[in-house]
């Protein structure tokens, strides 16, 4: 086999890996649905004639098995269809409209997150792994330790109480969209990022160090400094670029908390996001836009995932190899 | 046990102090002569910290906070402990069978694991909780104990992928080792070989992802009650930092007080389970 076939076929089952994944994880959310103690039928059909109630079953393919139900929404969802929020009239109110709407939100906050993360907890790892073995190593890293620890949610209530009431420099909750206020939306993005962020940071920071600490030690880089590379040129090209691996990949793995942290920090800053969505879901019982919910935020985490692993393939041609091998 | 305390770090050591108290709490707590959890003091409402009768003060209602605080570890602990030992049992079984037999269980457990995994964890203990504890009528009040039941039954879930990878990965790199493979051509039984020599080898690393699960628990704990899906009678550290999230101006405490017991407890358990983790890496280097 040519090396183009193989990297092909390598492909191919790649793509067939991730299917199976998101196949699987809508699926297990559709599931979920048979789960409820209350029938479907009870919550969401309200006519009082039999014709009635016959026809609202149908068009909610409530009278399809599990597997079929499934299929159903899977086809609906590839269209674009992401169901319907029922009323007790029967008035249906379609899904789609309200993740178009909260989608942005959600994206724009966690993204902001993770760039802030990076772009502190970079020099901040560099900085920390140069003085490895100071006696003020061991309180920067217990200080990062704890800081990783410490839920989001607690951070995010201390700003609010200090930043926003106390202090009253920041708006403690609300959101403006940046297409009406640029300057208000910052504000209003401020704590919600910053309570996100900060552990986000810590755990960034301890694992740059850890990664910084083991490469000062690798022969290349002892090698690099004795043909006389400056200490800037040394630090860029043999030291953080294999260190932007374990970066990028603990980034994605990070993602996962940091959307459940988006849920909860959304709902203590009122940001219409998808936490509130989903949140709102919830309290009013609306199951199949919870099942599209949780369904988008899951395929989004998967695909993430997958850019990622590929994207690390090219920024380090060991692990590339390390998988066609 | 003691030969582990003395390995410890002082750091190491007040976390497993602080673990323990808060445990101590958990099962005797009710016995400490404090003020009852639910009863208001009408005459103390809002008190700071080393007020008489109420050592870290009274929140805005007039509930002493850490009579709430010692009654609440039981629940939070409850939660956590019950939900990380049934996930962690059922993760290990299944991710030990997965890697001991290989071929086609392997790939469906394996799989299976990694959809589960797909889903961030509180986005499907939040699901899990949404969709369980529906009841017929939004006007009947919420059952505590079934509540509870469908929390530990939802996290439980979350927990299993997590350590069942664990549990997969250990037992790869364990079931290729020779003392196994000798075990094998002596014609031991496979029941054996794993009770025997691949359990015991496993169980270290189960035990330092435990504790880090612990801590996870915990915080989910806190963040379903802060999304309103949490302990409904109100004994538990997230039910306390859920009542009093929008409005603890009038007593600051009432925040700070669960925020930072709920972080130490945390902290703690990361520190362990870090310190386990380091401990195995040593031995694993040792060899």
């Amino acid at each position: 086999m040519n090396d183009l076939t193989f990297k092909l076929l390598a492909a191919a089952r790649r793509l067939a890996q991730l299917l199976v994944v998101i196949v699987g994880s809508t699926f297990l959310v559709s599931l979920l649905l048979q789960l409820l103690p209350v029938g479907l039928k009870e919550l969401y059909v309200f006519a009082l004639d039999e014709a009635g109630r016959q026809q609202q079953i149908q068009a909610l393919h409530l009278d399809k098995n599990p597997v079929m139900f499934y299929l159903y929404w899977l086809w609906d969802f590839v269209r674009g269809d992401f169901g319907s929020i029922v009323y007790p009239t029967g008035v249906l109110d379609p899904v789609m409209p309200k993740v178009t709407a909260a989608m942005p939100v959600s994206l724009r906050l966690v993204f902001y997150v993770q760039a802030l993360a990076l772009v502190v907890s970079v020099p901040l790892g560099i900085l920390s792994a140069y003085r490895a073995g100071r006696r003020s190593d061991r309180v920067i890293s217990y200080v990062l330790f704890s800081a990783a620890s410490i839920p989001n949610f607690v951070f995010a209530l201390l700003l609010a109480s200090f930043f926003g009431v106390t202090l009253a420099w920041l708006p403690p909750l609300g959101y403006v969209a940046p297409s009406e206020n640029l300057v208000e939306h910052l504000r209003t993005m401020a704590l919600p990022v910053l309570a996100l962020a900060i552990p986000t940071i810590a755990t960034y920071t301890r694992l740059l160090r850890t990664d910084v600490i083991a490469a000062l030690r690798e022969d290349y880089v002892t090698m690099a400094a004795s043909k006389g590379l400056s200490n800037i040129r040394i630090l860029f090209t043999h030291i953080l670029r294999p260190s932007s691996v374990t970066l990028f990949t603990s980034a994605a793995l990070n993602m996962g908390a940091l959307i459940g942290g988006t849920l909860v920090i959304e709902q203590i800053f009122t940001i219409p996001g998808m936490g509130t969505e989903i949140g709102i879901a919830i309290f009013s019982r609306q199951y199949f836009a919870l099942q599209s919910y949780v369904a988008v935020i899951a395929i989004g985490y998967v695909l993430f995932n997958s850019i990622v692993d590929i994207a690390v393939g090219f920024v380090d041609p060991r692990s590339r190899d390390r998988r066609n091998g | 046990m003691v030969k582990l305390f003395r390995e410890m770090k002082i750091s190491s050591r007040v976390s497993a102090f602080w673990l323990c108290l808060m445990a101590l709490f958990a099962v005797v707590g009710h016995w400490i002569p404090l003020p009852d959890p639910r009863e208001f003091d009408i005459d103390a409402s809002a008190v700071g910290p080393f007020s008489p009768g109420h050592i870290l003060g009274t929140d805005a209602g007039g509930y002493d906070l850490l009579s709430n605080i010692v009654n609440g570890a039981r629940t939070s602990l409850l939660i956590s402990i019950v939900s990380v030992g049934l996930g962690g049992f059922i993760g290990s079984v299944l991710g030990i069978l997965a890697a001991y037999r290989r071929g086609r269980l392997d790939y469906i457990i394996n799989t299976t694991f990694n959809i589960m995994l797909s889903i961030p964890n509180l986005v499907l203990g939040l699901a899990l909780v949404a969709v369980l504890a529906n009841n017929a009528d939004p006007a009947i009040p919420v059952n505590p104990n079934r509540r509870m039941f469908v929390i530990i039954v939802s996290l439980t879930i979350v927990i299993i992928p997590i350590l069942g990878r664990i549990a997969r990965g250990a037992t790869l790199t364990w079931s290729n080792r020779e003392f196994v493979v000798a075990a094998r051509s002596m014609g031991m039984r496979d029941l054996n070989i794993v009770l025997r020599h691949i359990v015991p080898n496993v169980l270290p690393a189960i035990y330092a992802v435990g504790f880090l699960a612990v801590g996870v628990v915990i915080v989910a704990e806190g963040a379903l009650s802060l999304l309103g899906v949490g302990i409904v009678d109100g004994l538990s550290w997230g039910a306390m930092i859920a009542r009093v999230a929008g409005e603890f101006e009038y007593a600051p405490q009432s925040m700070y007080v669960p925020v930072l017991v709920l972080a130490l407890t945390v902290i703690a358990c990361n520190q362990i389970g870090d310190f386990l983790r380091g401990r195995l890496d040593v031995r694993e280097g040792k060899i």
